[in-house]
């Protein structure tokens, strides 16, 4: 059967071995209009880095689309199309196809273009999740998907989405008097559905850009390896989650310190446990409080000592009784769920 | 037709929305207290709105219904009584995230306007920022330290009120300070913070600004691209790559300066900025890598320059620098320019540790937003205390 999958070479993107080592062009550059500390546009600068200049670029709507592309204007130095909001794995896949077909007819040279479309955690989690999904079976179609969560619809000022956490306040979710948690759901499982459902896909990572050198090197291994492949980025938004812009860097080290955003990626059906998570899960250094993460965001301001205790509890859960520790919620028992009452 | 009020509240996206907000809409309801009919609403073309990036929201009265739907029908009015500023850097200019180019503060000023600030500066110093206007106006400052807060949250340090009553003062025609009150108590149910609005009332006061005083800089402009010259499928050209920079003492070139986006700089979006001791830099390349906005260009030597056509002042660089003191942000108002610091450097290095020395004196703690729970209440007491003696 592996005959008839006629994978395309793709470019020799070997990792970056320093942050001494990086090149210094950009081909996403300055003069977008996202807000100050803006994590998500940190996310597009260091993945056009990564991926260089023979690169096409396709994003659904959402912040990185909006904001940074705005009337007739643009940051980006390499060539980038706006699709529909849900539509990131269809643009993905299409693009790949087309280009495949005008290098066979001899149309445009042939040589191995990247090609990447992103979606924030509305239009890939929650709209976009079917096509990604299409496309993540379409073996011999190269591209990356790159899903950059900030944790709500950001673009239009904070709306719930399935990547928002639990108790976060959002536009949806403002804790009132007499209900204090207005927001009783998990967050969606983006990258362990991803690499658990999709046998054709042979990468799937998840990364936080502030550790960049390690988030670069994984969009150059997921662009190198070939077929569709699919990365979930953890990025900390000042605007929703309300909190200083110039912690945007330290709130993303959190976020992977307490044990919250699980960095690990999955290459041909191997996980490995990567960064700073492959040392917390090691032994080699402790998870730091989940309170410390959540009392520097006004989104949870109004979370009780209770709230922040059941926090922690679901993390630890995560990491002492989920059956592949940070990736895939499976148990081997039932137990009860007491979240506080608010 | 009747009188036609228009007041402007130009203020930081996000962090001074609920500011903003709460002070239009008083307006129009303290008018309503006199019989005036009134509509508040913010810009369009700014929502979604930007931390930090310059917004507006509007205040417009009527004496009659008629005249009141006739200053309604704009995307915004072509001229304002009052232009207030919630933030003091705003008064460099006005460079909202939607299509505008960069707008002088006072540009909607009608002859003999308004323009009043909260600040803890001097005349002197809002007008070094603010540009020239060809007709007089007035300037008012309401000292006090600039509210700052989060999207759902507005920090009580009675701004909003004390703004009010400064209003009452400046437009008497609109509505008098018992108007004010009443609104206040309707509102809020609260007399302290009646008594902040007359206490704005009584102390307020204007300097007139002559043509020949402000910043005498052309605001910056670009040529805003036809519908016509759109490609097939609505394409438009990319951003060039970027190209080495030239050192201004030996003329060597090297390192990079990325190509950037030409209709949108960030010279009005930033309240800090950045200054960079070179000389204690180690080159571990976290600002410029970490930098969401790309503003930092690689100088030949390896050492990272903070462009201010990109700065939004976020102060990521400063937070992820290693070495002390290398990386400090710098209250906006203590800059007149945006030229590079590292060609200044490379010019005169004593010099520019003394520039660099005086500006980091400037440096007033400016919070941006939420930084730990509880900040927001802490503050408050300590604003009050500048309000009360302003």
């Amino acid at each position: 059967m592996a005959t008839y999958i006629q994978i395309d070479p793709t470019q020799k993107l070997d990792p970056f071995k320093s942050v001494k080592k990086l090149p210094l062009e950009e081909y996403f550059t300055s003069g977008h209009r996202t807000c100050q500390g803006c994590e998500s546009a940190l996310v597009m600068k260091m993945m056009a880095k990564a991926a260089g200049p023979r690169s096409i670029i396709l994003g659904s709507t959402g912040c990185m689309y909006v904001a940074n592309t705005t009337y007739y204007s643009t940051s980006w130095v390499v060539p980038w199309m706006h699709t529909q909001l849900g539509s990131s794995g269809s643009a993905a896949l299409g693009t790949s196809a087309a280009l495949k077909v005008l290098m066979r007819k001899g149309k445009i040279k042939n040589e191995p273009i990247n090609v990447i479309a992103f979606c924030g955690d509305g239009g890939g989690a929650d709209m976009g999740v079917g096509a990604i999904s299409a496309t993540l079976t379409h073996a011999e179609y190269n591209s990356l998907i790159l899903m950059y969560d900030n944790e709500s619809y950001a673009n239009t000022d904070i709306q719930l989405s399935g990547s928002t956490p639990w108790g976060a306040n959002t536009t949806f979710s403002s804790p009132g008097k007499v209900k204090r948690i207005m927001h009783r759901r998990w967050k969606k499982n983006m990258a362990g559905m991803m690499a658990a459902g999709h046998p054709e896909c042979k990468y799937v990572a998840t990364i936080c850009m502030s550790y960049g050198l390690h988030g670069m090197n994984s969009i150059r291994k997921a662009l190198a390896i070939g077929g569709p492949t699919f990365i979930h980025s953890l990025d900390p938004c000042p605007k929703g989650w309300d909190y200083d812009p110039y912690l945007s860097h330290e709130m993303g080290e959190l976020a992977v310190n307490s044990g919250v955003w699980p960095l690990y990626e999955v290459e041909n059906g191997l996980l490995r446990l990567t960064g700073r998570t492959e040392q917390i899960a090691a032994g080699k250094i402790r998870r730091v409080p989940v309170r410390d993460y959540l009392l520097k965001q006004g989104r949870f301001a109004h979370f009780t000592n209770d709230d922040i205790d059941y926090f922690q509890s679901k993390i630890d859960d995560m990491w002492e009784k989920w059956l592949i520790p940070g990736v895939i919620p499976f148990r081997r028992d039932v137990e009860a769920d007491t979240p506080p009452s608010s | 037709m009747g009188r036609l009020y228009a007041i402007e509240v130009i203020y930081r996206g996000i962090f001074q929305k609920q500011l903003a907000t709460r002070i239009t809409r008083s307006i129009v309801l303290a008018a309503h207290e006199e019989g005036k009919l009134g509509i508040s609403f913010g810009r369009y073309g700014d929502s979604p709105e930007r931390n930090g990036i310059p917004a507006k929201g509007f205040a417009i009265v009527a004496d009659d219904q008629l005249t009141l739907e006739e200053g309604m029908a704009k995307y915004e009015p072509k001229e304002v009584d009052v232009t207030i500023a919630v933030d003091d850097t705003l008064c460099k200019g006005v460079e909202s995230w939607a299509w505008y180019g960069l707008q002088p503060v006072n540009k909607l000023l009608k002859p003999g306007g308004t323009l009043l600030v909260t600040s803890r500066e001097q005349p002197e110093t809002i007008l070094q920022m603010a540009h020239r206007k060809e007709t007089p106006y007035n300037l008012a400052i309401l000292k006090g330290t600039v509210s700052f807060s989060g999207l759902w949250v507005y920090k009580d340090d009675h701004t909003d009120v004390r703004i009010l009553g400064a209003i009452a003062k400046i437009l008497p025609g609109l509505f008098t300070l018992k108007s004010v009150q009443k609104t206040i108590v309707d509102q809020w149910n609260d007399s302290v913070k009646a008594e902040s609005a007359a206490r704005a009332y009584e102390r307020i006061s204007s300097v007139a600004v002559r043509p020949d005083q402000g910043n005498p800089e052309t605001p910056y402009k670009f040529n805003f691209p036809k519908w016509h010259e759109m490609g097939e499928g609505i394409a438009i050209p990319s951003i060039p790559a970027g190209k080495a920079i030239e050192d201004p003492t030996t003329h060597e070139s090297g390192g990079f300066r990325p190509d950037r986006n030409p209709t949108f700089k960030k010279y009005t979006t930033r309240t800090m900025r950045p200054v960079v001791n070179f000389d204690t830099c180690i080159k571990c390349t976290l600002c410029w890598l970490q930098c969401p906005d790309s503003c930092f260009d690689v100088t030949p030597e390896g050492l990272y320059d903070a462009n201010m056509q990109a700065c939004c002042g976020c102060g990521v660089c400063e937070a992820v620098c290693p070495v002390k003191d290398c990386v400090t942000m710098v209250n906006e108002t203590a800059f007149e320019d945006n030229a590079s610091q590292w060609e200044a450097w490379r010019k005169d290095k004593k010099g520019y540790e003394a520039w660099l020395a005086d500006k980091i004196k400037s440096r007033p703690e400016r919070s941006h937003g939420f930084r730990y729970r509880g900040q927001y209440e802490e503050q408050v007491p300590e604003m009050l205390e500048v309000a009360r003696k302003g």
